[in-house]
């Protein structure tokens, strides 16, 4: 009878266990949300009360030119991040999955840029493509190679801000291959061998294959990373030259916190997430449909 | 029974406890009455020590007073200070810009100044060309912030290269083609290996590199009637004098030439025999250049199309919070911070107190430093001055982590080639407009 008394709040106890996540999540994640949708049909410059503009910052936004060149900016360096970190990371992984002395040391040393703060790894590759004084300025020129203003031109300097991310964020999806690779049977690969299939062939016809739900992985990961990319364009470009390498997240701190254009901020970061989601579902439904693991 | 007399002794110890906690309350309040506690917020963290002494000092004047010095970066600041002003809880006493002094004179959120100016010695202690400087940017008649110290832009010389040239030094005299012959003879490729190695001037779309010039041609970039983007004849022919250093003599590097290099050790690495920037640069130049290195500071030469050179130079003030409790104190507190209280090495070399006292005193020029020039910033203080801050600047100018855009990268992209100035201006007629709109319809 007595252990039946105490059980009353044996309905609670799980509640009261999660309430530090629950209250965490809603003050710092959900309720900020909600609040930035809200703003995002006004006018706020953090001085005073917002005012009530409707739809007018989506109006705005899809009417000004500078935002539609940041949203193509977008896409463009997720392409290249997506598919530039899916091929470096494959390749390093393959390279690396050997059994040799030390590979720990060479796995590390890959692994390195990935928890290396992105503004360091910025202003250090600034240093190397700089113009005139700049690493390979100077190897290309021993060679009487002009190079090109690597972040000075409008055309080269997405692509090289995005590769520089590549290059920093490959050792992630390395490891991630690593693991993948390292979970393929060597009978099959063996087997293949004997059959005589050549390397090539054992790469493409059962390496791949086999890889692909960790490939499905990878692209999944780097498709949310690819849109993380403020701080390396703060450190590099600051936007540009002439808006290109403006980013949706780079325009949201610039309207945000430089501008103080807090509605308008919101309505563009809910551009982003609107445009996430749908990657998102297309990932699921490509999940669904193709990236399931051989039997 | 037992439990009755355990609840009644846990209500009899509440009870007690809250008289005394009550009674201890008041006495608090009684104290706080004779200590008035002010907030003083800053952003200079390399001052912390210095501030600290500057509160030792006045609290000890003023026993009944303590101060709370806060200090927030500047990266921070401003978003950090808007939340407060946001929420009413604005610190008594905190620094404000040039650039964002219109924005809060007109929410109110600066204490109107000008009985407590009015009612003391202010204006014979602050350069009064100075109080009403700040008067200007707040875009009323009235004053809301009392300044502590004022840059200016000047031109950066290279002494020794100029003696290499063989040329005289800047001097009042020099007009806009003496500066470009004379940037013309000081680009040279020392090694001959066809990339030069000492460009006669550099300069990119920064507000302090090409501002300077436009107002010492008496040109505007904007028509102040209409809040409209609107260069006149004047500001035009010092954009197109600036491009064409870059475009037709060469005597000038394009931004993307310079982007490895942080701005402020182009001239004193020596990549650049002249440079206009803003006067605090003495300092990085004292810490960056060679100390054999000879440089001086001059006025922006005059341009052809004005007799009456504007000076671009602005300052840094303190205001009030408008709902500060004790605003005679607040006013007591901040005339002390931005005077009598500091001393000059609490300033950047190059930053001109407002306190005449300071900037009148022979250690403001220390004849064993570079430059010798520094008499130049005190008659610029006392010159005519304007600044071009508008509500919406860093937008439209391109400011700080926009740097790249706007009007800064339009003037950038006309020197690397990408476009020609008219299409720059055309482009940046459009687009700053727009921005311009949305503040001042």
């Amino acid at each position: 009878m007595k252990n039946r008394k105490l059980l009353w709040h044996s309905r609670f106890a799980p509640w009261l266990f999660l309430l530090p996540t629950i209250i965490g999540l809603l003050v710092f994640r959900l309720i900020p949300i909600v609040w930035a949708f809200v703003l995002s049909f006004t006018q706020w410059s953090l001085l005073g009360s917002p005012n009530f503009v409707g739809l007018s910052n989506f109006i705005e936004a899809f009417n000004t030119e500078a935002f539609l060149q940041t949203f193509s900016n977008t896409i463009e360096f997720s392409l290249i991040y997506v598919v530039g970190s899916i091929i470096f990371g494959l390749f390093l992984a393959v390279l690396i999955n050997i059994k040799i002395k030390s590979i720990a040391f060479f796995r590390a040393v890959i692994y390195l840029p990935v928890v290396t703060s992105a503004v360091a790894v910025g202003i250090v590759w600034n240093w190397i493509l700089g113009p005139n004084i700049g690493l390979v300025h100077s190897i290309l020129a021993n060679l009487n190679i002009t190079a090109p203003y690597w972040l000075g031109d409008p055309k080269l300097a997405l692509t090289t801000v995005a590769s520089v991310q590549v290059w920093k964020m490959a050792g992630y999806s390395m490891i991630l291959f690593l693991s993948g690779l390292q979970g393929i049977s060597a009978e099959t690969l063996e087997a293949a061998i004997v059959d005589g299939a050549s390397k090539v062939q054992r790469f493409f016809r059962i390496t791949l294959p086999m890889l692909s739900p960790t490939v499905f992985f990878v692209l999944t990961v780097s498709i949310i990373d690819s849109f993380k990319n403020f701080e390396l364009i703060y450190a590099m470009t600051k936007g540009g030259p002439q808006n290109s390498t403006n980013t949706l997240v780079y325009d949201v701190y610039l309207n945000a916190f430089v501008y103080y254009r807090v509605g308008y901020a919101s309505a563009v970061a809910f551009v982003l997430l609107v445009f996430v989601g749908v990657l998102t579902l297309l990932n699921f439904y490509i999940k669904r449909h193709w990236a399931q693991p051989l039997e | 029974m037992k439990k009755l007399l355990l609840a009644m002794m846990v209500i009899l110890t509440i009870s007690i406890s809250s008289v005394f906690a009550g009674g201890q309350s008041e006495e608090t309040q009684a104290k706080e009455d004779e200590n008035i506690v002010l907030e003083w917020w800053t952003w200079d963290a390399d001052l912390k020590e210095k501030n600290q002494e500057i509160i030792a000092a006045y609290e000890e004047k003023h026993p009944n007073v303590t101060i709370n010095n806060t200090i927030v970066s500047t990266k921070e600041y401003w978003t950090k200070i808007r939340i407060l002003a946001n929420q009413n809880k604005l610190p008594d006493v905190f620094t404000m810009s040039s650039s964002t002094l219109e924005e809060w004179a007109e929410n109110g959120l600066v204490l109107e100044l000008d009985s407590y100016i009015d009612s003391d010695n202010t204006r014979e202690i602050f350069y009064p060309k100075l109080l009403d400087a700040v008067k200007d940017v707040s875009a009323t008649d009235h004053y809301y912030a009392l300044p502590f110290a004022l840059v200016t832009t000047t031109l950066f010389y290279n002494k020794d290269a100029f003696d290499e040239a063989g040329l005289e030094y800047p001097n009042d005299d020099w007009t806009w083609d003496d500066f470009r012959s004379a940037a013309k003879k000081l680009t040279v490729d020392k090694d001959n290996d066809g990339t030069i190695d000492q460009y006669g001037y550099w300069f990119y779309g920064r507000y302090a590199h090409v501002e300077p010039w436009v107002y010492a041609n008496g040109g505007s970039l904007l028509n102040h009637d209409t809040m409209r983007f609107e260069p006149d004849a004047a500001a035009l022919e010092a954009l197109e004098m600036l491009t064409d250093l870059v475009l037709v003599d060469k005597s000038a590097p394009t931004q993307k030439d310079m982007s490895s290099v942080r701005q402020q050790d182009v001239f004193p690495l020596e990549m650049a025999a002249m440079w206009t920037d803003g006067s605090w640069n003495i300092n990085n130049n004292r810490l960056v250049a060679d100390p054999s290195l000879n440089w001086g500071i001059a006025k922006i030469p005059t341009g052809p199309s004005t007799d009456n050179p504007i000076t671009y130079a602005w300052a840094d003030s303190y205001s009030i919070a408008p709902n500060t409790k004790h605003p005679q104190e607040a006013w007591e507190f901040t005339k002390y911070v931005a005077g009598e209280g500091l001393s000059l090495d609490m300033y950047l070399v190059g930053k001109i107190p407002s306190f005449k006292a300071l900037t009148e005193s022979d250690a403001f020029a220390d004849p064993n430093q570079k430059p010798a020039e520094m008499y130049i910033l005190k008659e610029q203080a006392d010159s005519e001055m304007t600044t071009s801050f508008t509500k919406g600047w860093s937008e439209w100018r391109g400011y700080g982590a926009a740097e790249s855009l706007g009007l800064n990268g339009l003037i950038d992209g006309v020197i690397n080639g990408e476009m020609s100035l008219d299409e720059a201006l055309t482009k940046g007629t459009n687009s700053i407009n727009t921005v311009l709109a949305r503040y001042y319809k």
